[in-house]
């Protein structure tokens, strides 16, 4: 099995366990109304790294240069 | 009043690094030395007041303490003497006595109570810093090295003018919070944010420090940015401004990270990253926010110097800095991919790292002043980090596709250099208190509660799952990712044409209206002359000129 895969797996069981994890969560302390909701921290997680790495492909079509294009 | 010399703790690493210069000394034994009297100064002789003199009415406050300067004068000295650990197989002698000159100065720099020590030791670290850059000897680094050089010119000059402004208008020169009401509060504000990397000069960062040697980067990475930092905690601490600046830089620090190839550079991004963090912390401007601020900047000092030293060992062994030319590096590595893992955990604020108890600071910071939208934007920049530096800068360089690299661990002292820079970071992580003790206000924040180590958790492994999801689109290619400093750099060429452009029409200009014209008045009046005098009538009448002038003049 590849690294890759191995990691992929890890990660399947990790989100499988996870909502588990909110039996230590206290929902008494939440912060505002929108941490209040059940999977708040994956979703917004999630979502904001895909949408951060959307952002960064748009830049690539306009900025990304070959290596070289400063020496000359 | 005045205080001994000796018992400033920058003064033994000036000693230290007259003395290595002097005598071209390559050992190490002398940076050790200055860099060890100089902790003994700070915990036990540095007296805990302040010290000036006056001059034509100007007070020179060139010793202030203050918790705060104790904090970052220690960090300082700490990556200090790890680092030289790390560079020990080091032995250009002149790198060695610069890098002493510049932690010297930015010991300086915090420790100074009035803008004009400030200025002067600003403008040192400028300069030493360049040549630690130009130190590695390449011609990358000495081009970067200029781009560096005039960057922090052009900043240190903004930052006079401002001084002079505040000087002229209130006649004042001793360090205090400034309100942004005034110009030249402004100028000094954009001055120490160019040092701190804010937008839009952020450039000069990922573009010099990279350059450095395998062993300079980690001390270029501690001291620049964090001594702007230490200045606008006590500056311009509350003002919100910092915190729209702060979040630009978190976020551009991600972008730009995401789509970099060279190893060392993703790193330099992501600490324009962090000090959007601290600059956040600093605009937020509470008590919890500073302290989050300091604790930070220590955390980061360490963990970011344990990276570039990872990324600097792989440099060092295997002489390649793109993402493209390494991968697999695990099981030839082994004690490199385990410090540079534990350093990419603890800069993505993992629980039990360093970076957990002070982010988590910072983020606390901003609900409790109900700045919900600064809150989320935390968030998003916490789970970012993962991204581009918690998962990134190891998969790439330590995993991913095995390129069958022969190499092996670095030396000893690199080795030892990155062991104990780790234990720094899990200790301070297990025991906050080690690090909270020293903050400059009074605490009252727990960092390991159900709710933060839940929510962090979530927060960065569903970024991990991101990361891994759209894998296929974040391969590295041989690609750089242009920005600000398009508007300036390779623009000679064209300065030149323009130059040329407008020389080739002012002088065609100049031929048709002036010259032709004086030309051909001096030949009419020449041929005149030729025409009708020989040259015995011109003798006399030159003659007749100067009797009548000695005549005027005898009278």
């Amino acid at each position: 099995m590849s690294n890759r895969k191995k990691i992929i797996y890890g990660l399947i069981i990790l989100v499988n366990i996870s909502p588990y994890l909110y039996s230590f969560y206290d929902f008494e302390k939440v912060h505002f109304n929108i941490d209040n909701m059940i999977g708040f921290y994956p979703i917004y997680g999630f979502i904001s790294c895909l949408g951060l790495i959307i952002i960064a492909k748009m830049f690539a079509v306009f900025f990304k240069k070959e290596d070289t294009y400063y020496d000359d | 009043m005045m205080i001994n010399v000796l018992s400033h703790p920058a003064v033994p690493l000036v000693l230290g690094s007259l003395l290595i210069f002097l005598i071209r000394s390559k050992s190490n034994l002398l940076s050790f030395i200055s860099l060890t009297l100089s902790i003994i100064v700070l915990l036990f002789i540095m007296p805990h007041e302040n010290a000036f003199y006056i001059e034509k009415g100007i007070q020179i406050n060139y010793f202030a303490y203050s918790k705060l300067s104790f904090l970052f004068c220690l960090v300082f000295l700490i990556i200090g003497i790890i680092g030289k650990i790390f560079s020990i197989y080091r032995d250009s002698y002149k790198e060695k006595a610069m890098i002493l000159l510049y932690i010297a100065s930015a010991i300086f720099v915090i420790f100074s109570g009035d803008f004009i020590t400030l200025y002067i030791f600003w403008e040192i670290m400028a300069i030493t810093s360049t040549f630690i850059i130009w130190s590695s000897n390449s011609d990358d680094s000495s081009a970067a090295g200029q781009r560096y050089l005039i960057m922090h010119l052009f900043g240190g000059l903004i930052l006079l003018l401002g001084i002079i402004g505040l000087y002229l208008n209130t006649n004042d020169l001793q360090i205090r919070m400034l309100s942004l009401d005034n110009w030249y509060t402004w100028s000094i504000l954009i001055g120490l944010l160019l040092n701190a990397g804010a937008p839009p000069f952020s450039q000069w960062l990922p573009d010099a420090y990279p350059e450095g040697s395998y062993s300079s980067t980690v001390f270029l990475s501690a001291y620049t940015t964090k001594t702007s930092v230490f200045v606008l905690i006590s500056t311009f601490a509350g003002n919100h401004i910092l915190i729209a600046i702060g979040i630009y830089m978190i976020i551009y620090g991600i972008i730009y990270a995401l789509l970099e190839n060279d190893i060392r550079r993703i790193l330099s991004y992501s600490i324009v990253n962090q000090v959007g963090f601290m600059i956040v912390g600093i605009g937020i401007g509470t008590e919890l926010s500073i302290n989050g601020t300091a604790a930070h900047a220590f955390a980061h000092i360490l963990y970011k110097g344990l990276l570039l030293m990872s990324a600097g060992s792989v440099l060092y062994m295997i002489n390649k800095r793109k993402c493209t030319d390494v991968g697999g590096l695990y099981k030839v590595m082994p004690i490199t991919a385990i410090c540079g893992i534990i350093g990419a955990l603890a800069i993505s604020a993992f629980p039990l790292t360093s970076g957990f108890i002070s982010k988590s600071m910072i983020v606390d910071a901003s609900y409790r002043e109900g700045l919900e939208f600064v809150w989320l934007m935390l968030l998003v920049g916490s789970a970012g980090v993962f991204l581009h530096a918690g998962i990134k800068f190891p998969w790439f360089v330590f995993f991913h596709n095995d390129k069958k690299i022969k190499t092996e661990d670095p030396p000893f002292f690199m080795k030892t250099a990155m062991i104990i820079m780790s234990f720094l970071c899990i200790i301070i992580g297990i025991i906050p208190e080690s690090l909270y003790t020293l903050l400059p206000y009074k605490i009252d924040f727990i960092p390991y509660t159900g709710n933060h180590i839940i929510s962090q958790l979530h927060l960065l492994l569903f970024s991990g799952l991101a990361f891994f999801v759209s894998l296929k689109y974040l391969e590295r290619t041989l690609t750089i990712t242009l920005d600000f400093d398009w508007f300036y750099r390779n623009k000679i060429k064209y300065i030149y044409a323009i130059t040329n452009f407008m020389s080739r029409i002012s002088s065609n200009l100049m031929k048709m209206i002036v010259l032709n014209n004086i030309k051909n008045r001096f030949n009419v009046l020449e041929s005149y002359l030729m025409k009708q005098f020989t040259i015995s009538t011109m003798l006399t009448l030159i003659l007749i000129t100067f009797s009548i002038v000695l005549l005027f003049n005898i009278s």
